[in-house]
């Protein structure tokens, strides 16, 4: 299939309601094949797992390309040269970082706007917003910053502002907005990674003032909050995010993306936590085991599988380092694989690599 | 099924608090109920320990403290003993690993510490065992005792079982009290051999306790690390680095850091018939404990040249794991240890399409990977049975890779010809390694040997010089004196 | 889950007879199967349709197995299509009649026709594997499956051309097993009596057909079915432990 015409049908499919799930298969084995015979590295992969056209039979076969294969390889069906953007990964070997090439973002944003407009403004048109992260000129190749500029370009009003300057949050310019929002009733949203809402939190704290910001306002926040001055539980951290601001915890939506994909998971706020996840219906999400690659029942642990069909340039079937388990409506999302404590004393992997760049710099 | 673990002396009517640790295995479940002592509760055995080694321990002298010690393995090397068969029934439960592997591992490892061994273990170190005991005539004139810490704190870490044994009987030797903290991945065999000690010597009753808390619980260790005189540690460096930061100035902090270890194989060990018991020998030291020591395997460097390839020795490798899996299989992986698997065979797979000549076997069905790769970096693998080959021509092209890591080095098995063997021992000794071994052996160091390069026995104990002056000098005071 | 599921199978000589049955027997134990063939399509065409209706995979690649060259396109195409290859069986040997009547006697026989059957059944062998085993090894597992006779152990009939060249196949494929064993790939023969109907039996009498059933215990003349089933046994993991054998599937005509 010719690159305009997938691109062309995929924008149909991203506007339509739903798809069935023959549908849904179809497109991923057009897909696959597609991915298949215009990249190389892809199909080395799936020729050593015996994964190939003619013995992928439905979307659950296309072999699920991990997450770190970005950095090690390019994973294109056009030349890397020709792309209109390329995301990079945060996570890097060896100071190399992985890239997410993409021809055209014309099915990136349809899907993003797409979803966004559906799990988090709903009914709302347009919304005054806040965005705590740096903007897509200060940041081209992060998929982050795309997104929120697009969201702030499509569903924020004229007054909507960033506030984040130089990586420190514009606390005077917020309290501002927030006081705005306080005062003339107009619901306000704020946006941003997780990690400057707890940036936020400190702030907040350090001059004891908190918010009551009217109905209507919601928070979005993403991605992960470790490594930052102080670990927080899920649950005080959204405790805390509505504390502060004064916004129910299901006005809080977190968003699940990976720079590897090309749409995002939402959840439908976070009463509870952990919150159950889901995408939309060009995504589809399997929790497998990671020894046999079959599903694992409802109820268990198993290791995330996205399938984006508005990949559409690169694998459709991410296997992500996360941790989840299939719940009615979803999934949740229960934590990252990150580098496993070694069991003996024989040296882990991270601590070697730390250790590593200790002594070779 | 409930195992109470740890040894404690009589500190009198105490409640002890307990932690209850759950393990599953093949459907069956462990409930491991491990002493967690308060602080009070922790002074008290710390004065008890002190004060009872003080008394027992050290008027024992050296040979008997072996005795005892040797009957006691005795018990544990029988296997029809109550400790014996719990061992075999409890530790393949908590750790994971197969029945087998651990009895066979059990008999050769307890088999280190027999009598004969542990006189060699002390004349290792000491050269005259009588060191330990009294003053002893030095060659440079004067005299001199070894005299081990009135108390010895061992914080133990890791799922290989008994492992704990090596640093608690050298405290033993050295006289000492002893306290152990047991790991939550194998609480069992040190408290085992604790009661299994008493019972065939009453009189240690109060000499050693063995207790369990969280690793990392600030409070506790802050107070608890107040006690000894020396703090061995296990662990990874950003375990130990939080653990010396608790540690008095005062007190000697012996660190033992997590290592990688690796093979180096001659070309004299691969024409077509030794090849293959080379490859043999190699994957089990592989499959022991499935990587999880620090004498384990990663990496095994192949010399080019011989009839089969490296790239052949690497299939050979992969199906030596293959059986071994039939014989030992791998014990299951947590759900972590799975994933963080996966991902690292696949980013392999992945890496082999660019880079230069590079091979991964093992599908999605074996519970092993093997990663050929020309010019491989030195790296430890995600263990768990994946290891990597890598050739080389001369030896002296691989240590510029091994250089960097000087102090993350142990073991290097070997398999090369005699006068290759002292030469490559010069140069990966240079590198940093302090352990060459055979191939096969990697994972079973003799008894006696320097873990990390140090003393087991000579790092623990302080020697009292009497000069020769102070000789001469007496006499000037004698009684007797004409 | 069936026995050969996401498994793939490579028959040579796999559009008539022997080879075309086993390539059903594994087509309908799941297997995705490569027909292989050397001129006739049609046939081919069929016995894929066959496969494809038991519930396995299958497609033909016209190959002369005699030839290197041909040999290396087809594995070439299979890797292409499929990855990897589990099972090679080695079905294929150049035609030859069997007719106790008109067979050639020693004296009429030139060292060519000793070459000839030497090349279809050792060196057609010897190509496959030599292609077939880098992918085996990639694998660490793998089996092959040679096809010989019984006259080897029994020359009822001395077709001396033919038995000594499957003789000498039965050679090779100890050897390989034994070198191969370290890599978890598996070499093994199958020995059938007289298999009929084929096309190479076709001319045998009915007389000589009854002298064979009076000798055989379990009364009657081989089909090619009945050599389907010991070939999937010494494919599949049910033999995963049996290497360098030949297995004589004759009706117990020949014990050995």
């Amino acid at each position: 299939m010719e690159q305009q015409k997938i691109i062309q049908y995929l924008l149909t499919i991203v506007q339509s309601d739903s798809l069935s799930e023959d549908e849904f298969n179809q497109n991923a084995l057009q897909l696959f094949a597609y991915q298949y015979t215009n990249n190389l590295p892809f199909r080395k992969f799936c020729q050593q797992k015996g994964k190939t056209i003619r013995t992928v039979k439905t979307w659950k076969d296309i072999p699920a390309v991990p997450i770190n294969a970005f950095k090690e390889v390019p994973l294109t069906c056009t030349p890397p040269a020709e792309a209109e953007r390329y995301f990079m990964t945060s996570g890097t070997t060896q100071g190399v970082k992985g890239k997410h090439y993409h021809p055209t973002l014309e099915v990136w944003n349809l899907s993003m706007k797409t979803y966004f407009k559906q799990r988090f403004m709903k009914e709302t048109e347009k919304i005054r917003m806040g965005v705590l992260f740096p903007t897509e000129n200060e940041m081209p190749n992060s998929s982050l910053a795309c997104y929120l500029a697009l969201a702030k370009q499509e569903f924020g009003t004229e007054e909507s502002h960033y506030l984040l300057g130089e990586n420190r949050i514009e606390i005077e310019r917020l309290i501002q907005e927030l006081e705005h929002a306080e005062r003339s009733g107009e619901p306000y949203a704020l946006l941003g990674a997780s990690y400057s809402f707890v940036h936020l939190f400190e702030e907040l704290r350090n001059i004891g003032r908190s918010f009551q910001l009217p109905p209507g306002s919601r928070i979005l926040d993403t991605g992960g909050y470790k490594n930052q001055s102080k670990e927080w539980e899920l649950d005080d951290f959204y405790h805390e995010l509505s504390r502060v601001l004064g916004v129910p915890r299901k006005d809080c939506i977190n968003m699940y993306g990976m720079t590897e994909l090309s749409s995002q998971l939402y959840d439908s706020g976070n009463e509870r936590v952990p919150s159950v996840k889901s995408g939309p219906h060009w995504l589809k999400t399997r929790i497998i085991d990671p020894l046999t690659d079959e599903d694992v029942a409802e109820g268990e642990r198993g290791v995330i599988v996205h399938c984006d069909l508005a990949n559409f340039n690169s694998v459709t079937t991410i296997l992500t380092e996360d941790l989840g388990m299939k719940v009615d409506g979803g999934f949740l999302l229960l934590g990252r694989v990150q580098g496993t404590e070694a069991k003996g004393c024989s040296i882990a992997v991270e601590e070697f690599i730390k250790a590593a760049k200790g002594a070779t710099q | 099924m409930r195992e109470r673990v740890g040894y404690l002396p009589d500190i009198g009517d105490e409640v002890i608090e307990s932690k209850i640790l759950t393990f599953t295995r093949k459907g069956v479940t462990l409930e491991v109920e491990a002493p967690l002592l308060t602080r009070k509760q922790m002074q008290q055995v710390s004065e008890k320990v002190k004060r009872a080694s003080a008394e027992v321990l050290k008027n024992m002298t050296i040979m008997e403290i072996i005795t005892i010690i040797d009957t006691a393995i005795e018990v544990l090397l029988d296997r029809n003993s109550t400790y014996r068969k719990k061992a075999e029934k409890f530790l393949p439960i908590v750790t994971g690993y197969d029945e087998e592997m651990i009895r066979l591992g059990l008999t050769s490892f307890l088999k280190k510490f027999r009598k004969y061994e542990l006189q060699r273990f002390v004349v290792e170190d000491l050269g005259n065992p009588l060191l330990l005991d009294d003053f002893q005539p030095r060659i440079k004139r004067g005299f001199s005792k070894a005299v081990g810490p009135e108390l010895i704190l061992h914080v133990w870490a890791g799922n290989v079982p008994a492992l704990p044994l090596w640093s608690l009987l050298s405290g033993l030797l050295v006289k000492s009290g002893n306290i152990g903290k047991v790991s939550s991945a194998e609480p069992l065999f040190a408290g085992w051999f604790a009661q299994v000690l008493v019972e065939v010597a009453p009189v240690l009753k109060d000499c050693l306790a063995v207790v369990w808390w969280k690793g990392g619980d600030e409070e506790r260790e802050k107070e608890f690390f107040t006690y000894p005189d020396v703090v061995v540690g296990y662990g990874s460096n950003q375990s130990l680095e939080s653990m010396s930061r608790r540690i008095p100035v005062t007190t000697r902090f012996l660190p033992f850091g997590h290592k990688v270890s690796f093979g180096v194989i001659s070309n004299t060990a691969l024409d077509s018939r030794k090849a293959l018991i080379t490859a043999h020998h190699a994957a089990f030291d592989i499959i022991q404990f499935d990587q999880q020591g620090c004498y384990s395997p990663h990496l095994f460097y192949v010399q080019k040249g011989g009839n089969i390839s490296p790239e052949a020795f690497a299939q050979y490798l992969a199906l030596e794991l293959e059986s071994y899996q039939k014989r030992y299989p791998r014990r299951t992986l947590s759900l972590e240890e799975m994933t963080a698997a996966i991902h690292w065979r696949n980013q392999e797979e992945i890496s082999s399409y660019t880079g230069p000549t590079k091979l991964v076997l093992g599908q999605t069905e074996n519970h092993w990977t093997v990663v050929y790769e020309e010019g491989g970096l030195f790296s430890p693998t995600c263990s768990n049975r994946a290891v990597k080959v890598i050739p080389f021509e001369t030896v002296d092209d691989i240590l510029p890779n091994l250089k960097p890591y000087r102090s993350f080095l142990q073991s290097a098995g070997v398999a090369a010809a005699p006068r290759e063997l002292f030469q490559w021992a010069e140069k990966l000794g240079n590198v940093g390694v302090t352990r060459i071994t055979s191939i096969g052996k990697m994972t079973s160091p003799e008894s006696g040997w320097h873990h990390d390069g140090r003393f087991n026995l000579l790092d623990l104990v302080q020697m009292i010089d009497i000069e020769h002056s102070a000789e001469e000098y007496a006499e000037n005071f004698a009684a007797y004196i004409d | 889950m069936k026995k050969f599921e996401n498994k793939t199978v490579l028959v040579t000589g796999s559009s008539r007879g022997i080879g075309a049955a086993i390539a059903r027997g594994f087509a309908a134990e799941g297997a995705t199967v490569i027909v292989n063939y050397v001129q006739n399509q049609g046939a081919a065409e069929e016995t894929v349709a066959s496969c494809i209706e038991r519930g396995g995979e299958a497609w033909a690649i016209q190959a002369d197995v005699t030839s290197e060259s041909d040999v290396i396109r087809m594995m070439e195409e299979i890797e292409l299509e499929v990855g990897n290859i589990d099972v090679v069986v080695n079905n294929a040997f150049k035609p030859y009649v069997f007719n106790p009547d008109t067979r050639k006697m020693f004296s009429q026989l030139t060292w060519g026709d000793y070459q000839d059957q030497i090349d279809g059944a050792v060196k057609s062998t010897y190509y496959v594997c030599q292609q077939a085993i880098p992918l085996m090894k990639k694998q660490t597992k793998g089996s092959i499956v040679n096809m010989v006779t019984n006259l080897v152990e029994r020359p009822l009939i001395p077709y001396h051309d033919y038995t000594t060249a499957k003789s000498a196949l039965i050679g090779f494929s100890r050897n390989l097993a034994v070198e191969l064993g370290a890599f978890g790939i598996r070499v093994n023969c199958i020995a059938p009596g007289l298999v009929y109907p084929t096309d190479a039996s076709r001319q045998t009498r009915e007389e000589i057909k009854e002298m064979i059933i009076a000798q055989t215990p379990l009364r009657r003349i081989a089909q090619p079915e009945d050599i389907v089933g010991p070939v999937l046994f010494l494919s599949s993991e049910w033999s995963q432990f049996v290497t360098g054998q030949t297995l004589y599937v004759d009706g117990g005509l020949v014990m050995s």
